[in-house]
């Protein structure tokens, strides 16, 4: 190795000092890996397409300028044509393999002296759609028959500004096997830390496709877009690592449309809209949401302007409009973090995607930064969009803390869901009560109006058999007061009975006779009147004479009367209940019989108009009086004579049948006067 | 010759009585005749009489005034002549006095003196007046004495509450007491039965009359009604529910 190391670094010394136009080989020629540097001539054709014939015939220098090591932006297509000529002076065939890195297009000829020249092989990125064997494309064997020269044309043409490194080198067979296998493992690391990242993103994807399934948020469907361009993209990353197994090998010009158009994509175009969505500004920040909209829109408008300029090979013009993107949106990015964090304290959900933006962000950032200082700034601008490691975990993160966010979110939501859940549960609960509270009502409300209704009903019946009482009432009264004049005095008739047994057994027959006419008419009388309610003050005045005129004859004489009419009555028109005054006046006949220190007894009956509409009746006697006939006549309370309760209870019931207002003033005598005795009767009748 | 007074406040009462006396009744001579109570009680003081006719209604009082008045002994036999008064009746029955009503026919007036005279005659108790009297003053009825003139001539006084029933036998009506002891009775079932109405008594069939204090329980079943004193009783069915509605409704 270390000889190695000498030889090689011996070549590029002479290389470098001493360039030559023919390498020749002789039999010591056991060089593993030859930089061909020195021995290459070099046609840049200026986008002159002139034929193979005229290329072959113009003048080739060495333009040692042209390679390097390193990926580079060279500002423009580069079209350009190297010539190698070996005269293998060996008496052995030379075969040996010439690699100048990996470009766009590449075509290897090869001319014999005074031949035309003659393609062998072409391949390159944007033409080769082969499998994995086309790695081994880009080493173009050269052939050198023993003794003799052969010029060998390398035409290349680099579409894209970026140019891979182009450094040409002579390889043996086992030289290039090393180189094979040393650039496979090397580019192994990288596409093996890219397969790992589209697992978990296709993890991240299925996640997110899971839960738009289970939930339809608009949000995870950003997310999976977003997921998904990232993992088109990184897969398409895959095609540009040498000796590694890619998938979209049979497109070799799907990984330039999706280059900088997939990153637009991803990092601005979904990731705005996942942020209009996830963040759900439209209500929360409708500013933001507005700058948001109209951010993606532009970018949207980019993206087909990028496949366009793409479509017509203007390969570095994404490039261009990709690197004024990025640093165009450093600073307000930044500022639309602090306004955002300003306002997480109220939505948690900020945070998540500020940590993830933020990750990203500082990912792309120092990933420029680790561009620059190899690359120096141009060709770090075209490199901004390669995937470093650094980029690859900014892009990891930021996926993660989405995805993190979006379960946040799922768990906003479910809880959100709950409590609505709650809400609507306590709602229907409260529903529930309401119409238990006015079922309770209601049915209060019938039972009310039922009750009243039966009181009502009941008040109805009451007051129906309240009449009727009253009705009964007054027939019972009716009756009664039959009962009371039917009876009126028995014992007065049985003993005019028994003077008149006196005055036959006597033979005093014209006393006889007198006597037994009077009390006919007064029987007579007395049966007529008990059947009606009034009579005539002149029937009365009739009845009275003859009924006064039986009692005086009764006890001889010892009696006296006297009926007093005030002239103005009317007395053949004036009516008064019947049987009104015969009471009272019998008492007074009995009292006044029995007063010891009168001889004879004298009854008195006034009948006076006291008022246009008043009947005055007064009833005096000069007998003992009331109180003493009471206090003398001491008979056992169960016996009391009720012949005064009686007359009282008249005046009641004949009150309460005519409804009138008769009224009743029994006055003794002697409360007055001392000297004087009996009593007087005085008897109201309000006249109809 | 029966010595008699008339104590009555009307004349012409007192004119009727002495009338017919005089006319139907020759063995009665009237000694005197008084016109109220005072006056009564003074005749009857003056003259001891053997018979004295008594209105219940006078001036001054009644005619038991007039007997109370000549308590503690009245040594005369009484009869009360009055024109209307049924509020007396049921006492003086109850004491079997005899009572005449106004106006006076010859066959009441007959029965009476009959009565009287053998009782004048044959000095009967005078135990009737002090029942009437001792009836008159208490309010209770159920609580009463009767006096019952038996068949055999006696006269029984015994209080009502120990009356268990009476029973009809031919014109006459035995009444069955709690002692066990019974009294054929000279006037009808039906005459006590009317007595009894306003009285807790109740005829149980067309023969006997129970007095409802005095049963100790029914046999429905049976149709029969066991009184306290063990007598058991026939009722029909409709009476016996008759009397259970009368006993709950008391």
């Amino acid at each position: 190795m270390l000889l190695l190391y000498c030889y090689t670094a011996e070549s590029f010394a002479t290389a470098d000092r001493t360039p030559v136009d023919t390498l020749i080989t002789d039999n010591s020629f056991a060089s593993a890996e030859l930089d061909l540097r020195p021995y290459i001539q070099v046609l840049t054709d200026d986008q002159q397409h002139g034929s193979l014939a005229q290329i072959v015939a113009m003048p080739f220098t060495h333009q040692p300028g042209i390679f390097h090591p390193n990926p580079k932006n060279n500002g423009r297509v580069n079209n350009c044509w190297l010539r190698l000529t070996i005269s293998n002076k060996s008496n052995k065939a030379l075969s040996a393999y010439l690699f100048s890195g990996w470009h766009d297009f590449m075509y290897w000829y090869v001319q014999a002296p005074q031949d035309a020249p003659r393609l062998l092989m072409q391949t390159g990125l944007m033409l080769d759609d082969g499998g994995e064997e086309r790695w081994s494309h880009y080493a173009f064997h050269a052939q050198v028959p023993p003794g003799e020269v052969r010029t060998f044309y390398l035409h290349i043409i680099n579409k894209s500004y970026n140019e891979n490194a182009l450094m040409p080198t002579l390889f043996s067979t086992e030289g290039y096997s090393a180189f094979r296998d040393q650039q496979l493992n090397g580019y192994r690391q990288e596409a093996v830390v890219i397969q790992v990242l589209l697992g978990m993103l296709l993890v991240f994807f299925s996640i997110s496709v899971i839960n738009y399934i289970q939930l339809p948020d608009r949000s995870y469907i950003y997310f999976a877009a977003y997921v998904l361009g990232l993992i088109l993209f990184f897969a398409l990353r895959l095609e540009d690592k040498p000796y590694q197994l890619s998938f979209f090998h049979r497109w070799p010009m799907l990984k330039y449309y999706w280059d900088i158009p997939g990153l637009l994509f991803c990092f601005y175009l979904m990731y705005l809209l996942f942020g209009n969505a996830f963040l759900n500004l439209t209500e929360r920040y409708p500013f933001m949401e507005r700058v948001f909209t109209w951010v993606a829109a532009v970018v949207g408008g980019l993206i087909i302007l990028c496949m366009y300029l793409i479509a017509i090979e203007q390969y570095h013009m994404p490039t261009i409009i990709y690197s004024y993107v990025y640093f165009v949106t450093l600073v307000p990015l930044l500022a639309v973090f602090v306004a955002l964090a300003r306002r997480s304290r109220h939505h948690p959900l900020v945070r998540f995607f500020l940590y993830g933006s933020v990750c990203l962000y500082l990912a792309c950032f120092g990933s420029f930064l680790m561009h620059v200082r190899p690359l120096g700034l141009l060709s770090a601008l075209g490199e901004l969009a390669a995937p470093t490691i650094l980029l690859i975990g900014g892009v990891m993160l930021q996926a993660m803390f989405f995805l993190a966010g979006l379960s946040y979110r799922n768990k906003l939501v479910h809880l959100e869901r709950t409590r609505t859940q709650e809400l609507l549960i306590k709602q229907l609960n409260k529903n529930k009560e309401l119409q238990r509270k006015l079922n309770e009502q209601l049915e209060e409300l019938v039972k009310e109006q039922t009750t009243e209704i039966l009181r009502k009903k009941q008040e109805l019946e009451e007051q129906r058999k309240k009449q009727l009482e009253t009705e009964y009432d007054k027939k019972l009264t009716e009756i009664e007061l039959k009962a009371i004049r039917a009876q009126i005095n028995p014992h007065f008739i049985f003993n005019c009975l028994n003077s008149i047994q006196l005055f036959v057994m006597q033979r005093d027959y014209e006393y006889a006779q007198k006597y037994l006419s009077d009390f006919s008419y007064l029987i007579r009388k007395t049966l007529d009147f008990s059947r009606r309610n009034f009579i005539s003050l002149a029937d009365e005045i009739t009845y009275l004479n003859t009924y006064l005129g039986l009692e005086k004859m009764r006890f001889e004489n010892r009696m006296e009367y006297e009926i007093v009419v005030d002239p103005v009555i009317a007395t053949a028109e004036l009516e008064i209940p019947a049987m009104l005054l015969q009471p009272y006046v019998e008492n007074a006949v009995k009292h006044g019989m029995t007063n010891p220190k009168q001889p004879t007894g004298k009854l008195s009956i006034y009948f006076n108009q006291v008022a246009s509409d008043m009947l005055e009746c007064v009833i005096a006697d000069n007998g003992i009086g009331i109180a003493r006939s009471k206090s003398l006549r001491m008979l056992p309370k169960h016996h009391q004579s009720s012949g005064m309760e009686i007359s009282q209870n008249r005046a009641e019931l004949l009150n309460k049948m005519y409804n009138t207002e008769i009224h009743i003033e029994i006055i003794d005598r002697s409360s007055e006067d001392e000297s004087d005795s009996g009593t007087i009767v005085k008897i109201l009748i309000p006249q109809l | 010759m029966i010595k008699a007074i008339i104590i009555d406040d009307e004349r012409n009462s007192r004119d009727i009585i002495a009338l017919m006396l005089g006319k139907y009744c020759p063995e009665i001579t009237i000694a005197d005749t008084a016109t109220d109570c005072a006056d009564g009680i003074e005749k009857i003081k003056q003259h001891l009489p053997q018979l004295v006719f008594l209105d219940l209604e006078m001036p001054d009082g009644t005619g038991f005034d007039v007997l109370a008045g000549t308590l503690p002994e009245i040594p005369f036999e009484a009869v009360f002549v009055t024109a209307f008064e049924k509020k007396f009746l049921h006492v003086i029955r109850f004491s079997d006095v005899e009572l005449i009503l106004k106006p006076i026919d010859k066959e009441s007036l007959l029965q009476a003196v009959a009565l009287v005279t053998e009782r004048i005659n044959t000095g009967s108790s005078k135990d009737r007046y002090r029942v009437l009297l001792e009836n008159f003053n208490n309010s209770r009825p159920a609580a009463w004495q009767l006096l019952i003139p038996a068949t055999n001539g006696q006269a029984y006084t015994i209080n009502i509450p120990a009356i268990e029933y009476l029973e009809t036998q031919a014109d006459n009506c035995i009444f069955h007491l709690n002692t066990g002891k019974h009294i054929t009775a000279v006037a009808s079932f039906r005459y006590y039965a009317d007595l009894f109405t306003s009285l807790q008594f109740y005829q149980i069939n067309n023969n006997q009359m129970i007095q409802i204090s005095n049963i100790s329980h029914m046999d429905g079943s049976a149709g029969k009604v066991v009184l306290k004193g063990g007598s058991v009783l026939d009722i029909t069915e409709r009476r016996q529910r008759d009397l259970l509605q009368r006993m709950t409704h008391h």
